[in-house]
C-alpha cells in the first residue's frame, strides 16, 4: 500500500535530534545524500522558552509522538505493567532532545569502556554481581577520543580541561581521560553557589571541577552566548546559545544541498529485501504511508523507541524482529539511578533560581573506580554536582523537610521564608545492566497508530541500591561542609528514565550484542544504530556527550565505507 | 468558567484555599486564581482529569456532609483542613484510584496554578511568586546578581510581560 518516495537517499536517518543530527553533518560533509524522518516538527528554541508549566510540566515539546507512547514500567516479568513511574520523555523535534537538554557535556572515563575487566583485575571476579551483564566496551576511551574531540568543536562546549595529553590541570577534572586539546570555550561563568560548593568540595579533599557544558560561554561559531535566565532544562533556549543540534550541525548540514528532512513524518518500519539488507523505511505523514528508499539506514530515534522500531520491523528473515535473530534486542537495559540530596541555608539568598543547570560544581571523585571499592559491596560510581536552575513549581512542590509538611498555614510560613535558601545536589549513579532488566513490547498499551508501546522490566539490584546509597552519603556531606542547617532527601531512590541506556548493546558477539564495534547491526550490515542504546554500560556522566561521539564514529565510518556498502545494497 | 460547573469550582476552591490559605505570609491559592487555572487545563491539556474532578470533589463534599452535617463549603476551616487531611491520608470512599491519589492531583495543580507563569490562568498578581521572592522571568542574570546574598527583586516579568517587551533573539531582527 505504501507509495514510493520519489527520490531515493544514500542514507536514511530515523530522528533528526542528538544523534542523527551530527550523522547528517558528518554524511553530507563526506558528499553523502541524506533523507533525515523526523517525527516532529521545526520548532525554535525561543517558541518553548521561559515556560515550565509549557515544558517542565505539560511536556509540550513531547506531543507529536512521544507522549502517546511512554514506556510502561514493572519490576518483574510475574507483575502487570503500569505508567513509568519516573520521567521518560523526550522531545519530538528537529534536533529532538537537545532542544531541552541542560548540556552537561562530560566525556566517559577511560574506565567506564573496560569496567569489567578492570574491576576484575582490581577486586577478583566475585566483584562481579550475579546477574549482572556488566561488559566491556568493544572500543577503548582512546579509539573515541577524536570524535568527542569533534564533537566538542562543531556543537560548542564550554569547559576547563584536566588533563591535556597526560598534563594534568588541577581548574579541570583531574580524573578525565587525556583530551588533544583545551575545549573550545572557557568554562560558563562562575557563581556564588558554584563557588560556595567548590569550596566545600575543596574542603573535604575532593577535586572540583566547573562542569563542562553544551551552552556557549561566549559567542561561538555564529551563535550568541549565554545570559543565565534560568530556563534551560526542558525548556528551549531564546537566543540559541546552547548547543542544540537544530542551531548547528542540522542547518549547515541543510545548507550543503544534500540533506532532505521530513517533518512530521513517523516512520513504522525498517524495510529489508530477501538477502537481509535494510532497503529503506516506510513512515506515516499526514495519514499517508511512504517509503523512502535508502542505500543505508541509520536507526536514531530515543532509546526505548529504537528498540521497539526494531521489534515491530519483524520480517521473513527476521521473524523475532529486525536484526534480532540471536534474542539480543531489548536487552541489558540500564538507567542512571539519580539520588538528590536537598539542604537549606537558613538566612541566605542563594540565587540559584538563576543560571543554567550545567552552570555547576561537579565532583568525580565518587565516579567509576576513582576510589578503593574494597569492602563496599558495589562497583562503579558517579559524578556528583551542585548545579542551578531551581524554577518555582519544582521548588514548592519539594520534598521539604519531612517536619514542614506539604500544605496549609505551617507548610507555607516554612517556603515564605526559606525558598530562596534551598539548594539541591545530584549523584547519577552508573547502574549495572542485568539478565532481568529488559525492554520488549507491551501488548496492553498501544499508541494512537495500534502499534504497541515499550515495556521497561527494571529492578534495582543490590549493587545499585548500595551504590547510590553510597552517593547519597557524600551528598549529604558536601552540603553538610558547605553550611547546610538541614538536609533531606526521598526514601525511594528515584530512576533517571531519560538516561536509559541498553536495548541494541554494541559488542563483539552477536550472542551477546546487536551492534559492531562502529555501530552496525550483526545481522543487517547496511543497518547502523545511534544513540545511548548502543552503550554496553552506563557511565556515571551525562549520555549526550558520548552518544554523539558514538554517532559520528558511526556515520564516519558509513561515509569510509560508502563505496563497499552501496555495492552490496544493490547487488 | 470554561469546564468546572459552579458547585465544582466552589468546593475546589474552599479546599484549595486550604491548602495554600491566605495569612499573614499574604495571599493564598483563592487570591491566586487556582480555580481559573484549572478550569482552563481542564478544559485542553488537562482533559483527561475531568472525570477525577467531578468525582473527587462530589466526593470530598458527601465526606463532609457524612461527617458535619453540612458541604465542604459550609465548613469551619478547621473542619474543612480535617477534611483535608483526611483526603490525603486515603480514609475518604468514593474515589476510584482512592483519596490519596486525588489529593496528589489536587494538590500538583494547586501548586502550579499558584506558583506557575500568570499566562497560564493562576498565579493573579504574581502572588505565588511574591511569595517565594522570585523575581519573575529575567533573561539577561548578570555576575552580580549571581553572588550569594545579592536580593534581585521581583520585577513581575511572566509570558505576557515579556512578550509585550518584545524581547527577542538579535539573529531575528526587529
Amino acid at each position: 500500500v505504501s507509495t514510493p518516495h520519489p527520490r531515493a537517499a544514500d542514507v536514511a536517518i530515523i530522528g533528526l535530534g542528538a544523534a542523527g543530527g551530527i550523522a547528517a553533518h558528518v554524511l553530507t560533509k563526506a558528499g553523502l545524500e541524506v533523507a533525515a524522518l523526523e517525527a516532529g516538527p521545526r520548532v525554535r528554541g525561543r517558541d518553548a522558552a521561559f515556560d515550565e508549566i509549557g515544558n517542565d510540566v505539560r511536556n509540550r515539546l513531547s506531543r507529536p509522538k512521544a507522549l502517546h507512547e511512554a514506556p510502561t514500567w514493572r519490576p518483574d516479568d510475574s507483575t502487570r505493567s503500569a505508567p513509568s513511574p519516573w520521567p521518560v520523555l523526550m522531545v519530538n523535534a528537529v534536533g529532538g532532545s537537545t532542544l531541552h537538554y541542560p548540556g552537561l557535556s562530560a566525556r566517559l572515563l577511560p574506565w567506564n569502556f573496560a569496567s569489567r575487566s578492570r574491576a576484575i583485575e582490581r577486586y577478583g571476579p566475585s566483584a562481579i554481581p550475579e546477574g549482572s551483564t556488566l561488559a566491556d566496551w568493544p572500543l577503548g576511551y582512546e579509539d573515541l577520543e577524536p570524535c568527542y574531540d569533534a564533537v566538542e568543536r562543531v556543537i560548542g562546549v564550554s569547559g576547563a580541561a584536566g588533563n591535556i595529553a597526560g598534563r594534568l590541570d588541577p581548574r579541570g577534572n583531574p580524573f578525565e581521560g587525556p583530551r588533544q586539546r583545551a575545549y573550545p570555550m572557557p568554562p560558563l561563568r562562575r557563581s556564588g553557589w558554584t563557588e560556595m560548593t567548590a569550596e566545600a568540595a575543596r574542603n573535604l579533599g575532593w577535586h572540583p571541577y566547573a562542569a563542562p557544558a553544551a551552552v556557549n560561554s561566549e559567542p561561538y561559531n555564529g551563535n550568541l552566548d549565554c545570559t543565565y535566565c534560568g530556563f534551560c532544562g526542558s525548556n528551549g533556549c531564546y537566543r540559541d546559545a546552547r548547543g542544540s543540534t537544530d542551531t548547528n550541525v542540522i542547518p549547515r548540514a541543510e545548507a550543503s544541498g544534500l540533506l532532505r528532512i521530513e517533518t512530521s513524518a513517523r516512520v513504522v518500519r525498517i524495510e529489508v529485501d530477501a538477502t537481509g539488507l535494510a532497503t529503506g523505511v516506510t513512515y506515516v505523514k499526514d495519514g499517508r504511508e511512504l517509503f523512502q528508499p535508502a542505500g543505508a539506514v541509520l536507526l536514531g530515534a530515543f532509546t526505548y523507541e529504537n528498540t521497539r522500531l526494531l521489534l515491530l520491523s519483524s520480517s521473513s528473515a527476521f521473524p523475532h524482529g529486525l536484526s534480532n535473530n540471536h534474542g539480543q534486542v531489548g536487552k541489558h537495559f540500564v538507567a542512571h539511578v539519580t539520588p538528590h540530596v536537598f539542604g537549606v541555608f537558613p538566612g541566605r539568598r542563594l540565587n540559584v533560581f538563576s543560571g543554567p543547570w550545567s552552570q555547576a560544581t561537579c565532583v568525580d571523585d565518587w565516579n567509576g573506580d576513582n576510589f578503593d571499592h574494597t569492602g563496599l559491596g558495589f562497583l562503579g560510581g558517579g559524578m556528583l554536582s551542585a548545579s542551578h536552575e531551581l524554577k518555582p513549581i519544582a521548588i514548592a512542590r519539594g520534598p521539604l523537610p519531612r517536619s514542614v509538611g506539604r500544605w496549609g498555614t505551617a507548610w507555607k510560613a516554612w517556603l515564605a521564608s526559606h525558598a530562596q535558601s534551598i539548594a539541591a545536589v545530584t549523584g547519577q549513579f552508573d547502574a549495572l545492566s542485568y539478565e532481568t532488566n529488559s525492554l520488549d513490547l507491551d501488548s496492553h498499551r498501544r499508541d494512537p497508530y495500534g502499534l504497541p508501546v515499550v515495556r521497561v522490566t527494571h529492578r534495582l539490584g543490590p549493587n545499585e541500591l548500595r551504590g547510590a546509597e553510597f552517593l547519597r552519603d557524600k551528598l549529604r556531606l558536601w552540603l553538610d561542609e558547605a553550611g547546610a542547617a538541614e538536609t533531606w532527601w526521598t526514601d525511594d531512590l528515584p530512576v533517571e528514565g531519560r538516561h536509559s541506556y541498553g536495548g541494541t548493546r554494541m559488542g563483539v558477539d552477536p550472542d551477546g550484542s546487536v551492534v559492531d564495534s562502529f555501530g552496525f547491526s550483526h545481522e543487517v550490515p547496511n543497518l547502523g544504530v545511534l544513540g545511548t542504546s548502543v552503550f554496553p554500560t552506563a557511565g556515571g556522566h551525562n549520555p549526550t556527550l558520548t552518544l554523539q561521539a558514538l554517532a559520528w564514529r558511526t556515520a564516519q565510518r558509513l561515509a569510509d565505507a560508502w563505496g563497499a556498502l552501496a555495492n552490496q545494497a544493490v547487488a | 468558567l470554561t469546564s468546572l460547573i459552579p458547585r465544582e469550582s466552589a468546593i475546589l476552591d474552599a479546599f484549595s484555599a486550604r491548602l495554600i490559605p491566605s495569612d499573614d505570609n499574604g495571599p493564598g491559592a483563592r487570591e491566586a486564581n487556582v480555580v481559573r487555572y484549572i478550569d482552563l487545563a481542564l478544559a485542553g491539556d488537562y482533559r483527561a482529569h475531568r472525570m477525577a474532578y467531578a468525582e473527587g470533589l462530589r466526593a470530598v463534599d458527601d465526606y463532609a456532609t457524612a461527617t458535619y452535617g453540612r458541604g465542604f463549603c459550609e465548613l469551619t476551616p478547621r473542619e474543612q483542613d480535617a477534611v483535608v487531611a483526611a483526603v490525603e491520608s486515603g480514609d475518604v470512599a468514593g474515589f476510584a484510584s482512592g483519596s490519596t491519589a486525588f489529593f496528589e492531583l489536587l494538590r500538583e495543580h494547586v501548586l502550579e496554578g499558584m506558583f506557575g507563569d500568570p499566562a497560564w490562568g493562576g498565579n493573579a498578581g504574581f502572588v505565588g511568586w511574591d511569595l517565594l521572592g522570585y523575581t519573575g522571568i529575567r533573561p539577561v542574570w548578570t555576575e552580580e546578581d549571581q553572588q550569594l546574598d545579592v536580593v534581585v527583586p521581583p520585577a513581575h516579568t511572566g509570558l505576557a510581560e515579556l512578550r509585550a517587551q518584545n524581547i527577542r533573539s538579535p539573529h531575528e531582527g526587529s
